[in-house]
């Protein structure tokens, strides 16, 4: 072998930083265009929790008669479907991390002199954005079919803080989920545990306590019921029935903040997970 | 310094599969640097450990010297790839994938839109780039994907096998347009390819790599020359390695003539192509398909492999 004795010396540029918030946002962009251009994504997540606030909720209450307390089924259940909308949505979204990975343009990305975390933030930004909005247009539509809902900018900072943290949660289990998992068809199998399973458990369609004693104990571990009792009492129940069911405390407003840790913990557990699980699936 | 620089570099994947076997080499600024060889060589493995989505197991590279492995972002900064496979946002138009490019390399707006451009244009994508890339060719995706690579004004360049794939016309134009990236003095770029004859055409030096190890490193002209002017090529009817023998007995056939299944390939160093036709009567060799032909830079990697390159391929 033979090789080029003395190379002339190489020309050092001025190294370009591309600036953190600068990168964030165009990866969130980047997404925010993909999606856009997906409109099945935005839609397909919203139509089961549709039906269920405007058809299944009013149904049931006319068959069972309701929660028999003061507080509204309707708006009860309302606020429940945001418990399906917020997981179909983030696995919608996970989704495209794979198709990203299999023909998108993850590698050209992964090249990119940003650190890798980004790449997850920035799919997590539109994510939230997104859920933001199909919970919107699904309080919308149930306020339009009769639900009872008490907006004071109290409620809607609670609301909003238990959505967004539940949003960040989920999105880290579908980001992790599509980090681990090789191929579309597995992972769409794992949906009914992650995104249906804890709806079923977490007081969605009814209280908590209506289950056998030893599923009330397991729905108080999992985040959808705290996020379900703290958006309830922002907008549906001030009196704080959910988050009373939960902790048996005195004061709502302790309770409200508890839950609101435990869901801003899963959350931030979760996204750490996440960005671990993406940064290694990312290099061999 | 180098522009590209591997020490020592090695890659065992878990399960103990010895990708790369610790490989040297340097790359100097403006050279066109060919990693030659079949897949499952460590082509792949090589470029992934040099664009920092592998992780070498051990040995060290550097990019502009930048360490790949302490100073990635740095290294990232400074490179940029175009993929074997399709590594696009097909969703969005082509210009917005160029400028996604552009700002995640950090790249300023203004120059951005001049150096985007400038690209549109000698890339022919004037009539394609705002429509969406999933209705590209493969063809211009692969035009647009160089494109897209240059608009950061990487110093290094990486083309991972960049046509294969591809219609021989389509491969033609693009291998034109890689041509015209060696104007450039100060773009490095390392190509992976199987096709040896692109090698040829396009590299200042390549190096053989097979089995993880690399076997050869020079100029394509070096390492053509040591197989002197002119081979003889005959498939022989019985025992190719008799038939060897007896061309080597008779000095025809020096070291480096090899037999692969039943042809054989003798450089003529030192003898007119008459005498060794001549040898071949006179040790009464049953052979057929005799040709005698310039060498190629598959003989050299057919050499010293004994492995068709495309067939393994």
């Amino acid at each position: 072998m033979s090789a080029i004795a003395e190379p002339a010396p190489v020309t050092l540029r001025a190294p370009r930083r591309t600036r953190t918030a600068s990168a964030l946002a165009t990866l969130a962009r980047r997404r925010a265009a993909l999606t856009a251009s997906n409109p099945r994504q935005i839609l397909v997540p919203l139509i089961g929790p549709a039906l269920l606030a405007l058809v299944v909720a009013p149904a049931l209450k006319i068959a069972t008669g309701g929660l028999h307390s003061h507080i509204d089924y309707e708006s009860f259940v309302g606020v429940g479907a945001v418990g399906l909308v917020v997981p179909l949505s983030c696995i919608f979204a996970g989704l495209s991390v794979i198709v990203d990975r299999h023909s998108g343009a993850q590698r050209e990305l992964l090249a990119a002199p940003v650190p890798r975390a980004y790449l997850v933030l920035g799919n997590l930004a539109v994510a939230v954005a997104l859920s933001a909005l199909q919970v919107t247009v699904l309080i919308g539509l149930s306020a339009l079919r009769g639900g009872e809902f008490h907006i004071t900018p109290d409620g809607v900072a609670w609301f909003a803080g238990a959505a967004v943290l539940f949003t960040v949660f989920m999105y880290g289990i579908a980001e992790t989920l599509a980090s681990r998992i090789k191929s579309q068809e597995e992972y769409v199998g794992a949906v009914p545990a992650v995104a249906i399973l804890p709806f079923f458990l977490a007081g969605a369609l009814f209280p908590i306590t209506a289950m056998p004693a030893w599923l009330t104990t397991i729905a108080k571990f999992l985040p959808l019921t705290h996020a379900l009792a703290l958006m309830r009492y922002a907008f549906v129940d001030p009196s704080g029935k959910g988050l009373h069911d939960i902790w048996g405390m005195s004061n709502v407003t302790t309770e409200a903040w508890l839950s609101l840790a435990v869901v801003a913990l899963f959350a931030a557990a979760l996204t750490y997970g996440s960005i671990r699980a993406f940064s290694r699936s990312a290099v061999s | 310094m180098h522009a590209i620089e591997a020490e020592g570099l090695r890659k065992t994947y878990p399960g103990g599969v010895e990708a790369v076997k610790g490989i040297d080499f340097d790359v100097s600024e403006g050279e066109v640097f060919g990693l030659l060889g079949p897949n499952g060589a460590g082509k792949s493995t090589t470029v992934g450990m040099l664009t920092t989505t592998i992780i070498p197991t051990a040995g060290t590279a550097r990019l502009i010297g930048h360490d790949v492995a302490r100073s990635p972002l740095l290294a990232r900064s400074v490179s940029s790839v175009v993929f074997q496979e399709a590594v696009v946002d097909q969703g969005l138009t082509g210009r917005a994938n160029l400028e996604l490019h552009t700002k995640l390399w950090g790249v300023s707006p203004e120059r951005a839109k001049s150096r985007m451009t400038e690209l549109i244009e000698a890339l022919g994508l004037n009539g394609l780039i705002d429509r969406p890339v999933h209705t590209y060719s493969g063809g211009e995706r692969r035009r647009l994907e160089i494109a897209r690579a240059l608009c950061s004004e990487p110093q290094v360049l990486f083309l991972d096998e960049p046509t294969v794939g591809l219609d021989p016309r389509i491969r033609h134009e693009l291998l034109d347009v890689i041509a015209g990236l060696r104007a450039r003095d100060d773009l490095t770029i390392l190509v992976t390819t199987h096709y040896l004859d692109e090698a040829q055409r396009l590299c200042d030096r390549v190096a053989i790599i097979h089995e993880g190890t690399l076997v050869a490193l020079d100029s394509p002209k070096a390492l053509l020359e040591q197989l002197g002017r002119e081979i003889l090529e005959f498939r022989v009817d019985g025992s190719p390695h008799r038939a060897l023998a007896a061309l080597r007995d008779r000095g025809i056939a020096a070291e480096d003539a090899f037999a692969i299944g039943a042809r054989i390939t003798v450089p003529l160093h030192r003898h007119a192509a008459t005498e060794a036709l001549a040898a071949i009567e006179s040790e009464h060799l049953r052979a057929s398909e005799i040709a005698i032909r310039v060498p190629n830079l598959d003989d050299v990697y057919l050499q010293l492999t004994g492995t068709a390159v495309r067939e393994a391929a």
